[in-house]
């Protein structure tokens, strides 16, 4: 994703895809895999938005299987594929659907119903059989079911899509804001763009323009004088610092608020909640809302509140509506839109597509590309069902422990800059050079540095170090990054700040403010 | 077996209290769940840094300022008599042995980002890394140890506001051939002690310095030997030679620990760490023994007298829990400087003021906890270090100030009694 110093007066392409989350990375894939000459602009860090802060289950399609069918249909067959396409994305944790003393177990009947009209694979395990793959799960759960659930890393996805793409001649533009879309008559011929790092404005060309900014699609879509109904739905989201439970365990219930857990690398995340917000980018997390999560984590698992809350942060869905008239955000279909421009409103060349979710953002894709390639002179075959992802060629399910398991033979050989997360000085020097960032946060993303128990204490000092010895940023831009870092790292841990995270961030507190001084940097 | 006084907690504030009364012949038994922040901060003396926005450059008067403003400061119940015997009665301590400073000036030290932090006292390793006067500054780092960044400090130290001009390079040594890629400041430092590292160093440094130029290492230079090792360092090379404090483990913070140590056990005190002091029997007014819980269960000490210097949160002294109460871990003693639990606790900016962080046990004169009245909880329970209220040492720059203050001040209370005793029954 290196940033090219080459002047972007004005770019071509076939399809010009706006927003780098799971579906606009997916999109600009699939386009580039079929042939066609691709730009994808985003206007911050690729995953950003709302792939890089959804809980990370790949569902099996149990969450959906009694009250929307249909979108658990598409989440088990997209599960099948994901699982090997995006081998390296996907731990294969299995999913257990409990009935805990606050769901009533007659529910079960109902979710095997509809697992079986449905097709996803579900079956009844005897509760001893349950509590013995998932000790610290509440004893008092009266029945369990087993589900091809997974946890997926969202990160590696939004990469490995963006790199398999760049790998098919597309070009991927983090950081470029749209600030206009270029009409001609009643066709949308392309965008105006300004880097957000250089400042550079330039225009980009396209004979198809993919409006893929999830929560964001409306106001893309008022660009070119079209509507798009899109709400915020907000959830929120709450990593512990480890591995609570293996397995995605879910309530056996209708869904409703913190009823997941799962593990997500070395930690795990409950989630999720539900809130409409008027404004995706103002997402205010609520003492209530995480009160509500520990309770219900509690229910699950009994001492939740006792363990360690490493980060809270919310994400918002995209929820589409043809009508205004909803209350309850679960009750709008997870299934996506894809709408096109030209039959709404007489705006060819422009096609959204939203709503969905991560675990079917592949198929979101496909639909898109298949009606761009209406528009591109007829249809090309899709093959991202077939073709994996750069960095899944081996078909290697992800495994926790992967990356102790090749640091274990030679101990000694490297620096490791970030011990929670076992990431070396090389990988950290080789994605700098490679993503060509000057931020901390951006490396964050791209290497979970900074990710574990410590939130960033001992490796952030250091990757500021080597961030700046590069040459990558000057002394004011090593001084601000650290700084940014900190006040954004702050976003996610003060809201659920208690126990011994407390001490840890006390800590960090000690480490950067009593020894470090970082307050009375100059900058 | 009885105690004149047991001390809850290892780190500078109790181990201050502890040697004072060991000093003065009690017997003295220190608990602790493990070490404390020496471990963690520099090991330098924080008195008082930063007033507000203010860099300290006389922690003597604006200690007066600063506690005119806030009464339930720790200094505020410390005479300033009494901080400037606790500093010179520490500096004479052999584990403090060769501190340089005082209250009258704080020098200023660079940290491991370049920033000049004000320490009232410094060990000698360190002072030469004074700023004040300015000069000519080359920061050396070891190729392999990533808790050290020359280049950004240099950086950083020649943009600070100095009072003169300071010029300011990095260097980066490759360490000897056939050592351990990824090496921790404990290693490192271990192999100054043992290895003659140093023999490499002033090799590798003899022909790349200037003149003039006075030479800042990580402060790895050993863990037993470390004071020897500086002191060969200047001498060979002819320079001014000084450690910057980096990531934590400390290592001359472990020194520090070591030092005070060795000296309680020298004189019969019993350190016991990997143990938790989990509350006390009383009579209502005093307490008459500490219940410590050890891997196997809880025993009783009795006691006449007990030091709380079990730290803040960062230690384990004072807890949050989920639901937003905040508790003193020992005791359950009344805490002042706490939010109500409804209210925000934390700010959502980083840098902002944080209600929270000034929590903690509020005392009378005598550092003894008191309740809302202002009554003391226990006639014979001080407290000392970073479980007092009133602070945000980690802003002001105070926290290893205040261990020392309020450890000297606490051990004062109660030998205050024992002197009156002796002198009644002499008369």
């Amino acid at each position: 994703m290196a940033t090219q110093n080459t002047s972007m007066s004005s770019l071509e392409a076939d399809v010009l895809v706006i927003g780098g989350g799971s579906t606009g990375v997916g999109v600009a894939r699939d386009a580039a895999l079929r042939g066609f000459s691709t730009v994808l602009v985003e206007r911050r860090d690729l995953a950003d938005g709302t792939t890089g802060r959804f809980h990370g289950l790949l569902h099996s399609g149990g969450r959906y299987a009694v009250k929307d069918p249909s979108a658990a249909r598409e989440c088990i067959a997209e599960n099948r594929i994901l699982r090997v396409t995006a081998a390296d994305c996907v731990e294969d944790t299995g999913g257990l659907f409990v009935s805990t003393p606050w769901d009533d177990p007659e529910y079960g009947d109902l979710f095997l119903e509809g697992c079986k009209a449905t097709g996803v694979p579900a079956e009844e395990i005897p509760v001893a059989e349950a509590l013995r793959r998932e000790p610290r799960v509440n004893p008092d759960i009266r029945r369990a079911f087993l589900v091809p659930d997974a946890a997926l890393d969202p990160w590696k996805l939004v990469w490995g899509c963006a790199r398999s793409a760049e790998e098919h001649g597309a070009r991927i533009l983090p950081y470029h804001k749209v600030l206009g879309l270029e009409v001609d008559g009643d066709r949308v011929v392309g965008a105006h763009v300004r880097s957000e790092r250089s400042g550079e404005e330039f225009a980009i060309r396209a004979t198809v323009v993919v409006n893929a900014a999830g929560a964001w699609a409306g106001q893309i879509a008022k660009l070119a004088h079209c509507t798009v109904n899109v709400r915020a739905g907000m959830g929120l989201m709450i990593a512990m610092n480890h591995r609570l439970v293996h397995t995605c365990v879910n309530r056996c219930k209708r869904p409703a608020d913190g009823d997941i857990l799962l593990p997500l690398r070395t930690a795990c995340v409950i989630g999720t909640t539900d809130v409409f917000v008027p404004d995706p980018d103002e997402t205010e997390i609520r003492q209530a809302d995480i009160d509500l999560l520990l309770d219900e984590g509690e229910k699950l698992v009994p001492g939740f509140r006792q363990a360690r809350a490493l980060h809270a942060w919310a994400g918002v869905r995209p929820l589409f509506e043809d009508t205004t008239e909803v209350a309850e955000t679960r009750d709008v279909t997870r299934s996506h839109a894809l709408l096109d421009h030209s039959a709404r409103e007489g705006v060819a060349g422009f096609l959204t597509i939203t709503g969905g979710k991560t675990t079917t953002f592949r198929l979101m894709a496909e639909a898109a590309v298949d009606a761009a390639c209406e528009q591109l002179g007829g249809l090309r075959p899709c093959s991202t069902a077939d073709v994996p992802l750069a960095g899944s060629e081996s078909h290697t399910l992800y495994q926790i422990g992967h990356r102790l398991a090749a640091r274990e033979p030679v101990p000694q050989s490297e620096e490791i800059i970030c011990e929670c997360e076992l990431i070396t000085r090389g990988r950290l020097e080789d994605t700098i050079k490679q993503s060509d960032t000057t931020s901390l946060d951006d490396i964050r993303r791209l290497l979970r540095l900074a990710m574990g128990p410590c939130q960033g204490g001992f490796c952030i000092y250091r990757a500021a170090g080597i961030l700046h010895q590069g040459g990558n940023v000057d002394r004011e831009g090593a001084n601000r990054t650290l700084l940014d870092f900190l006040e954004e790292r702050w976003k996610g841990v003060h809201p659920i700040l208690h126990g011994d995270q407390l001490r840890q961030a006390r800590l960090d507190d000690w480490i950067f403010q009593g020894i470090l001084d970082v307050e009375h940097l100059p900058v | 077996m009885s105690y004149d006084t047991v001390v809850i907690g290892a780190g500078l504030a109790g181990l201050t209290a502890a040697l004072r009364l060991t000093e003065h012949g009690q017997r003295v038994l220190v608990v602790a769940r493990g070490v404390g922040a020496t471990h963690l901060a520099p090991a330098t003396v924080d008195v008082l840094g930063y007033l507000g926005e203010t860099r300290v450059e006389t922690p003597a008067s604006s200690l007066a300022t600063l506690v005119a403003g806030s009464r339930d400061h720790p200094y505020a119940h410390i005479e300033a008599h009494q901080l400037a015997a606790a500093l010179a009665w520490f500096s004479t301590r052999a584990g403090a042995r060769g501190y340089v400073g005082g209250l009258e000036e704080n020098l200023l030290l660079p940290t491991a980002l370049g920033v000049p932090k004000p320490s009232a006292l410094a060990p000698r390793t360190m002072s030469g890394g004074d700023l004040r006067a300015g000069g000519r500054f080359v920061f050396v780092g070891f190729k392999g140890f990533k808790d050290f960044h020359p280049t950004l400090i240099a950086d950083n130290l020649v943009r600070a506001r100095l009072p003169a001009a300071v010029a300011a390079r990095a260097l980066e040594l490759e360490l000897p051939a056939g050592r351990r890629v990824d090496m921790s400041g404990r290693v490192i430092a271990g192999q100054f002690d043992t290895e003659k590292l140093s023999e490499w160093l002033i090799a590798a440094l003899e022909n790349r310095v200037e003149p003039d130029e006075r030479i800042g290492v990580p402060a790895v230079l050993g863990l037993r030997r470390a004071d020897e090792t500086w002191q060969e360092l200047e001498t060979r090379l002819d320079r001014k030679v000084f450690e910057v404090s980096t990531l934590p483990p400390s290592i001359p913070g472990i020194r520090l620990f070591d030092a005070l140590a060795n000296e309680l056990r020298a004189g019969g005190t019993r350190i016991v760490l990997g143990v938790r002091a989990v509350g006390a029997r009383t009579n209502g007014e005093r307490i008459e023994a500490v219940d410590v819980a050890n891997a196997t269960g809880t025993i009783s000490h009795a006691t006449d007298a007990v030091v709380l210097a079990s730290g803040g949160f960062a230690s384990g002294g004072l807890e949050l829990d989920s639901f937003g109460a905040t508790h003193e871990t020992v005791f359950d003693l009344p805490l002042i400087g706490v939010p109500d639990t409804d209210r925000v606790r934390f700010a959502p900016a980083y840098f902002d003021a944080q209600p929270l962080s000034a929590a903690g046990v509020g005392t009378d004169d005598l550092l003894r906890p008191v309740d809302a009245s202002g009554q003391p909880v226990y006639a014979n329970l001080h407290a000392a270090g970073a479980i007092l209220g009133g602070a945000v040492p980690w802003k002001e720059k105070s926290g290893t100030g205040i261990s020392v203050a309020t450890g000297y001040a606490a051990a004062g209370a109660i030998l205050a009694p024992a002197a009156q005793a002796v002198s009644e029954a002499v008369r």
